[in-house]
């Protein structure tokens, strides 16, 4: 895969950059291969956060999502959750057509909602991303015909109120983006506080490096929003047009 | 499209300063964003001296890029993405129409990229047959009108909702609506069609992360990710210097661009990208493409000069207060990078000489380096490029600018080394400056050549007499 092309791209780096060359240059210091002691004491205190830091968290949450209109929600128990849910599927109406179906990733937490019954009483369809029985077209179509998707979250930044999402099996990345309403779940212990915690979190805890940023990880902070038009805001220029983020302190 | 159109500068930036329309425009988005990308900077927990930090970062990745570069390229393959490494536009351009056939691509949606505005992607994939659809909402608008971006991040700032309301009723076949709401949703319908049915998708990178090998893409309205998410084909350009090695540096890099870009703490979306749908996946492209672009950045890379222009992430804070920029708008600069940004990098990228008037029409008031996510010094570039274009410059190609004032200002500097020939131009001065029309004491027009200092101001006439001749006479 043209490596030639690439050779000679990089010696007229090597050339434009002169000496020291390369070999000299100290490739560890460019990229740490330990831990620093930052880094260290980064994972340390998100390790060692008790209930009132916590909470404390997500009072940021909610503070941040306000000026960008994602609407947080905090529960105490799931089935307050489910809810919720069905209240707004009631309440919403689809934007393309008039059939409502709701597509949502295969994820404990969101099996756990155990929405397909709390739903069917609208006699509304979910489907589920994660069944590979479904031939993938199909699918894609599912994603296109829903007006709402619902996903879980690997993590939540509460400084900004981003949702931090890594691609995986089941958990398709259009469901957070191609319904006109994307609805989010996650536990209280999902929120973090910022960037710093979350790039120590990837790059350094044990268990979550080795998963890495996988193929595509999706940071998502409020509804789409665009100002292009004498600079007014509007949301839902492409992506969905509400979103809302349920956390579950139980 | 992106015709070079430097050479017309002077007569761009004076259609501007004429249109009441875009000067309302400009002022407007410079009061918000210059603004609030200031207060933002203050709010920083680490305060505007953040930028310093995000400069060191930057400096450091653009001398190790050869290595750097090199391991995001390793990176990305591991993750079955493909690399190419593009020498100019042309080969980045003959790489993407190549994926392009091979996969009978019909239908590309792009996401925001400065870089394929830079190589006029467009216009090739359209030669080729091939239908482009820009998805950002600006984009989209001005690409129905036929025209270029006129600011990095707000490109259709000089239409009105009721330009945009027309535009849309003759292209799109619907009724007028001047509601802004309403005319996004028209376009989000309209756009949403062709995601669905797109084959390839494009986008920019905003700053790669060698270490882990990914991209990131940027936005508020969530069509990059719509672009790089349906169709089957992921294709992304990224200049050269676009990258930065540790997962760690991209904490600062991106609270300065969303800060720099848009006064937000964060964007709505980002998206770090490293490789195309996995076996045990269901969405995502079958294909992920990245082209690094060179196209004259090694040149820039080799002058520890202009070295330090590379560090750019293009947010366009510089834009949004820059006072030149606040007149002439971004069409007068003549290419896809405008503003102070552009004033530095596109002489250096398309000729100093053909770009010469971006770099003399900026003011060096220095607004621009303060509000730079990493404070590059732009108007010590801005200072070296004139004396280039003052003295010439093999190395670079450049001719001088203008031999009349070259001479004009050897005859100077011999003047006032010279005492005798000093006080003699003086005495002549004082004579000569009584034929001027004069009015309450000023000097109304001088002649040609200089006729030009006298066009928007009254000159001061000489005093009768010098300092030196009251001193030998005593107080």
């Amino acid at each position: 895969m043209g490596t030639a092309n690439q050779k000679e791209f990089i010696n007229r780096i090597k050339m434009a950059l002169g000496k020291p060359f390369a070999e000299s240059r100290q490739k560890a210091d460019l990229f740490n291969s330990e831990m620093s002691a930052e880094s260290r004491a980064i994972l340390e205190h998100i390790k060692n956060r008790n209930a009132a830091e916590r909470k404390k968290l997500l009072e940021t949450l909610i503070e941040a999502a306000g000026p960008i209109n994602l609407q947080v929600i905090s529960c105490d128990d799931i089935s307050a959750v489910t809810g919720a849910i069905a209240g707004l599927v009631r309440a919403k109406d689809p934007e393309w057509g008039d059939q409502k179906s709701v597509v949502a990733w295969a994820h404990p937490l969101v099996e756990r909602l155990n929405l397909p019954a709390a739903l069917s009483e609208q006699k509304v369809p979910m489907f589920v991303t994660g069944s590979k029985s479904t031939a993938d077209e199909d699918l894609r179509q599912q994603v296109i015909d829903a007006y709402i998707g619902i996903t879980s979250a690997d993590f939540c930044m509460a400084d900004t109120a981003t949702l931090v999402m890594r691609a995986r099996p089941g958990q398709a990345r259009s469901v957070s983006l191609v319904p006109a309403i994307h609805i989010a779940v996650i536990k209280l212990d999902q929120i973090i506080a910022d960037l710093k915690e979350l790039f120590a979190l990837l790059k350094w805890d044990p268990h979550e490096r080795r998963e890495g940023l996988t193929n595509c990880l999706t940071f998502v902070s409020g509804p789409s929003k665009t100002a292009d038009i004498e600079a007014t805001m509007v949301h839902g220029a492409h992506g969905p047009r509400e979103v809302h983020l349920f956390v579950i302190s139980a | 499209m992106t015709k070079i159109t430097t050479e017309n500068y002077v007569a761009e930036a004076r259609k501007a300063i004429k249109n009441q329309v875009l000067q309302r425009a400009l002022a407007d988005l410079q009061n918000r964003f210059g603004r609030g990308t200031a207060e933002c900077y203050r709010q920083l927990p680490e305060g505007p001296d953040l930028r310093l930090k995000a400069h060191e970062i930057r400096m450091k990745t653009i001398e190790n890029l050869d290595v750097v570069l090199e391991t995001l390229a390793a990176n990305i393959l591991k993750n079955g993405g493909h690399v190419f490494f593009a020498k100019d536009s042309r080969a980045a351009v003959d790489y993407c129409l190549e994926v392009a056939r091979r996969h009978q691509v019909r239908r590309v949606v792009k996401g925001k990229s400065m870089v394929s505005e830079e190589i006029d992607l467009n216009a090739a994939l359209m030669d080729a047959g091939i239908e482009v659809s820009e998805t950002d909402l600006g984009e989209y608008i001005i690409q129905l009108a036929g025209e270029t971006p006129s600011h990095i991040i707000a490109p259709a700032i000089h239409k009105t909702r009721n330009d945009v309301g027309s535009l849309f009723a003759a292209k799109l076949d619907i009724p007028y609506e001047d509601d802004p709401p309403k005319l996004t949703w028209i376009a989000r319908k309209a756009l949403r069609q062709k995601f669905l049915a797109a084959d390839m998708g494009t986008s920019g990178c905003n700053i790669a992360c060698a270490e882990t090998g990914h991209i990131t893409t940027v936005s508020n309205e969530g069509n990059i990710r719509m672009s790089t998410t349906l169709p089957k084909v992921h294709m992304a350009f990224m200049g050269m210097e676009r990258v930065a090695a540790r997962l760690e540096d991209h904490d600062i890099l991106l609270r300065l661009l969303c800060r720099g870009a848009a006064a937000q703490n964060m964007a709505t979306y980002v998206s770090y990208i490293g490789g195309p749908r996995q076996a045990d996946q269901v969405d995502g492209p079958q294909e992920f493409h990245l082209v690094i672009l060179d196209n004259g950045r090694s040149r820039i890379l080799a002058d520890a000069e202009f070295r330090e222009m590379l560090c750019c992430i293009r947010c366009a804070a510089c834009l949004n207060v820059c006072p030149v920029y606040a007149k002439i708008g971004g069409h007068s600069y003549g290419y896809a990078y405008t503003g102070p940004v552009g004033a530095v990098v596109t002489p250096l990228l398309v000729g100093i000489n053909r770009a010469k008037d971006l770099c003399l029409g900026e003011t060096l008031c220095g607004a621009c380096q303060e509000a730079c996510a990493v404070n590059i010094d732009l108007p010590r570039m801005l200072l070296a490029l004139r004396a280039k274009l003052a003295e010439g410059d093999p190395a670079w190609g450049v001719k001088p600018a203008d031999r009349k004032e070259k001479l004009l200002w050897q005859a100077w500097s011999m003047m006032i080394r010279k005492r005798t020939v000093y006080d003699f131009v003086l005495r002549l001065a004082a004579l000569v400056q009584k034929l001027m029309p004069q009015r309450d004491g000023m000097i109304r027009r001088l002649p040609p050549p200089v006729s030009g200092w006298t066009q928007g101001r009254d000159l001061r006439p000489l005093a009768k007499e010098s300092f030196i001749q009251r001193w030998r006479k005593g107080f």
